[in-house]
């Protein structure tokens, strides 16, 4: 013990000699930088978490979740009917078809886009934390990508994943497709026709987002956007017996027309062509990029 | 040291109180904001100190009757804040928060502030409002353009503008650049010796020492202490005071001081000595005899730590 | 010193009307707003150009009662009622009119006339268009002017208060409209009673030939009623006033 001790205060003393003083102050970070990629990854994933309401009380998970909860429950409940009850008992038609499915979720589609769009982007420019995101190696429309990221990926939980749920299970019970082509090209169906829909209601609700500073404001807004949209294209085609293009300006149901005819199906307006249907979906998606984006460029980002 | 409970702490000898607390306490549901303050404010200007979270905020809401006491009483210039109508256009508050009337121009605001408490010419006496507090009434910007320190001359502005013989200012000096924080805290000392009663809040101590020497220091919910502080200052008789002495001989004058027995520590220094003395009053008194028997010149004289912040400190930081 | 005195009830109304009906003219709230209003009058020239002469009262007080009384205006005086102080309250500068010599009411009072003068031009102008453009006639533009005055009444009462009391006004005043009186009260006649809606609606089929609806209730029944309640509110509203914490 002393021997370590003497030796110690020996190595001590000739370090002494040769002291030094450590700069104990501000340091620049020296290591590795993970770039814009990282920063976008970063402001998604934050994104992400806040519509899920996730590192928040319980009281901000309630919306969200019980809105996935709404968007799956049909799903759980048709899986538990082919389970238990044998495939050739049920007629072809009792279980619906996976175009269907989005008409028994609308309702919790809708929800969840006029709660994620506003939680996503307004909270941002309330708080100013928008100036500091743009202080970063972000800039304005990198910083969008990233919201864009984060709400996709959220609503991709409503509508990419009910129907992938639905398609696991049936083929554990084998009420799936037979064939591994046919199975492919289902599973293909199901994640394009989500990718539509999540695009389509993602641009519309952002662009609802990107015109008001009040959270309530816009989620009322994107509800009565898809409301009134639709209830006038209805009223203006069945009542005003205006032409069916009329039914291109209903908001609410173009995606899903869109997802039936990816499924291959004639959809509830047969009466517009497939192309004109695509056309639509691409032109409201487009403008509503597009408000995003002159607002965004607009806003001026001070304190 | 404790402030006494009855009859409540004076921290204006002479003048009648303007504001009189007795036993308030206010709580939110479990967090108990303010604990059982008594105090009573007089005309001048009087500075409330504490940490952040201390309860300044809620104290000031209670003397203004925005948030009712849970228990206790309060009466401003003899009135209940809370119930009585005419007593709110006596009372000027500048609040803590930020937000205005965004749309609104400063002329704007500082107008409708005089026409709400019933100013007779409520365009003059906004313009006299925003003279005082350097701003132009003729900007026709928003005030949602304004800097934050702008912003803030407003909010003063508006609590001026009724001449208002009690005003309370909750932070008033939060993003105001040093010149600005001068003229301010110029504008308080002049409100004050016009007889109003102003209370200030802050927790930057060198400023409130400018303000005057009348202070009341909370924390934690609670009335740390309450008067002049450089009498709190004595009142601190368990700790000893500390003074530096600059001489040139001062090992000698330690001898000297210790065998006049008005030291009970000693840092001698090159050019001097820290001294530790329990009676700062005997130590001036006997300073000057013992250095000139001593043959040791005296340069410098100086209390080290009887200022606010020392004082503060060892209220605040002592609990 | 003290310059100042108490400022008596019709310049204090006078004052918080001017001010609060100043904050609630945003650009974005017209515009979006207004926008709304232009469909009452699309879907009502396309019932006009659709529906046989015979059928265009029905049709028009269905579009009138179903559109404009429905989602009209309930959506467009919630979005101004809720805010007139509901925002003054969220943003800490309702103490701007409350720590003054004033009485309470006169602040309830003149939010709610300031959300009424804001909402009404921007509901009844294109109502009265849309019901006039349907062709059912004068009778039915003048009833849903006067429903719809009443209902812009009692709505930017309640509305009022909810935004005073809630935090999430808008969100819940949504529900009340959409859920609670689309379909609870749509489903009984018990439950209709406490649904502005079902006043609102009696007036427009009480004062008109109109027959899709069987009122239940008589037209003064229906003129009186809601108007009690805004009073209800607006009184509720002053009371909470003097009671609430401010910030």
């Amino acid at each position: 013990m002393t021997d370590a001790v003497s030796a110690a205060s020996a190595a001590s003393a000739a370090a002494d000699d040769e002291a030094r003083i450590l700069d104990r102050g501000y340091r620049r970070y020296t290591g590795h930088r993970r770039g814009v990629g990282g920063a976008i990854r970063s402001v998604a994933w934050q994104g992400l978490r806040s519509v899920l309401g996730l590192g928040r009380p319980a009281r901000a998970k309630v919306l969200p979740l019980a809105s996935i909860v709404f968007a799956y429950l049909p799903a759980v409940a048709f899986v538990g009917i082919a389970a238990v009850l044998p495939v050739d008992l049920i007629g072809e038609d009792a279980l619906p078809t996976y175009s269907d499915y989005y008409g028994f979720i609308i309702s919790a589609i809708v929800l969840f886009c006029a709660l994620a769009a506003p939680e996503v982007l307004v909270g941002d420019r309330r708080t100013g934390m928008l100036a500091l995101y743009l202080s970063t190696p972000l800039d304005r429309p990198s910083y969008l990508a990233a919201k864009v990221i984060a709400l996709a990926v959220a609503l991709a939980m409503v509508t990419v994943g009910p129907p992938l749920l639905l398609l696991v299970a049936y083929t554990f019970e084998g009420a799936g497709p037979e064939d591994v082509g046919d199975w492919l090209v289902l599973f293909m169906r199901i994640l394009i026709a989500g990718v539509a829909v999540t695009t389509a209601f993602a641009s519309t609700s952002m662009a609802a987002a990107s015109l008001t500073d009040r959270r309530a404001f816009a989620s009322v807004g994107i509800i009565l956007l898809l409301l009134v949209s639709a209830s006038l294209s209805g009223v203006l085609v069945d009542q005003a017996e205006l032409s069916d293009l009329w039914w291109t300006i209903n908001l609410l149901a173009m995606p899903f027309e869109l997802a039936q005819r990816i499924y291959g199906e004639p959809g509830d307006l047969p009466e517009l062509s497939t192309w004109t249907v695509v056309a639509a979906n691409l032109a409201w998606t487009l403008a509503g990029a597009a408000v995003v984006a002159w607002r965004y460029r607009r806003l001026r980002v001070t304190r | 040291m404790t402030a006494t409970a009855t009859p409540p702490p004076d921290s204006t000898p002479t003048a009648a109180p303007r504001i009189v607390v007795d036993d308030v306490s206010k709580w939110f549901r479990d967090v108990v904001a303010v604990s059982e303050v008594s105090f009573t404010v007089g005309p001048g200007v009087t500075a409330l100190l504490g940490p952040n979270g201390a309860g300044k905020s809620t104290l000031f809401r209670v003397l203004c009757g925005l948030v009712p006491p849970s228990r206790g009483t309060v009466r401003v210039l003899g009135g209940d804040p809370r119930r009585d109508r005419e007593l709110r256009g006596r009372i000027g508050l500048v609040p803590q928060q930020d937000a205005l009337f965004e749309s609104f121009t400063a002329a704007d605001f500082v107008r409708l502030a005089g026409a709400t408490h019933g100013v007779a010419d409520p365009d003059g006496a906004a313009r006299a409002a925003l003279g005082l507090v350097e701003l132009d009434p003729d900007d026709h910007r928003p005030c949602s353009a304004y800097s934050k320190g702008m912003r803030q001359r407003v909010k003063v502005a508006a609590a001026l503008v009724h001449d208002p013989e009690v005003v309370i200012l909750d932070e008033p000096l939060t993003g105001l650049d040093p010149l600005q924080r001068r003229r301010m805290i110029t504008l308080f000392q002049r409100l004050g010796s016009e007889g109003r009663c102003v209370l200030v809040s802050s927790h930057v101590l060198d400023e409130v020492a400018r303000l005057g020497s009348r202070i009341l220091v909370i924390a934690q919910g609670r009335l740390a202490a309450s008067g002049d502080f450089r009498a709190l200052r004595e009142l601190m008789d368990d700790r000893p005071h500390r003074i530096q002495v600059r001489t040139d001989h001062p090992d000698r004058l330690a001898v000297g001081l210790i065998e006049a027995g008005v030291a009970v520590g000693i840092h001698i220094e090159e050019d001097g000595l820290v001294v530790d003395t329990r009676d700062a009053d005997a130590f001036g008194r006997r300073i000057a005899p013992v250095a000139r028997d001593h043959d040791a010149r005296l340069r410098e004289v100086t209390p080290l730590d009887d200022d606010l912040e020392s004082v503060f400190r060892y209220l605040v930081e002592r609990r | 010193m003290g310059a100042a005195a108490a400022v008596a009830a019709p310049a204090a109304l006078r004052l918080s009307f001017r001010t609060v009906f100043r904050l609630l003219l945003t650009r974005g709230r017209l515009i979006a707003l207004g926008l709304l209003g232009l469909v009452a009058v699309i879907v009502g020239w396309a019932v006009g150009i659709s529906v046989e002469p015979a059928d265009q009262l029905d049709a028009g007080a269905d579009v009138m009662a179903g559109l404009g009384l429905a989602v009209l205006i309930p959506v467009v005086t919630l979005v101004f009622a809720s805010a007139s102080l509901g925002d003054l309250r969220d943003d800490s500068t309702l103490v701007y009119l409350w720590l003054r010599p004033m009485d309470r009411w006169p602040l309830a009072v003149g939010a709610f006339a300031a959300s009424f003068a804001v909402a009404a031009p921007l509901t009844l102008v294109p109502l009265a268009i849309g019901t006039a453009l349907t062709g059912a006639g004068a009778a039915l533009v003048g009833a849903s002017i006067l429903a719809g005055l009443v209902a812009v009444a009692a709505y930017s009462a309640v509305f009022v208060l909810l935004g005073l009391v809630l935090r999430r006004a808008l969100m819940w005043g949504l529900a009340y409209v959409l859920i609670w009186e689309g379909f609870v009260a749509a489903a009984g006649a018990g439950a209709a009673r406490v649904a502005i809606r079902a006043y609102t609606r009696s007036i427009v089929y009480g004062l008109t030939e109109a027959t899709t609806d069987t009122t239940t209730m008589s037209v003064p029944t229906a003129i009186i009623v809601p108007l009690l309640v805004a009073a209800g509110a607006l009184a509720l509203a002053s009371w909470w006033l003097g009671r609430t914490d401010i910030d």
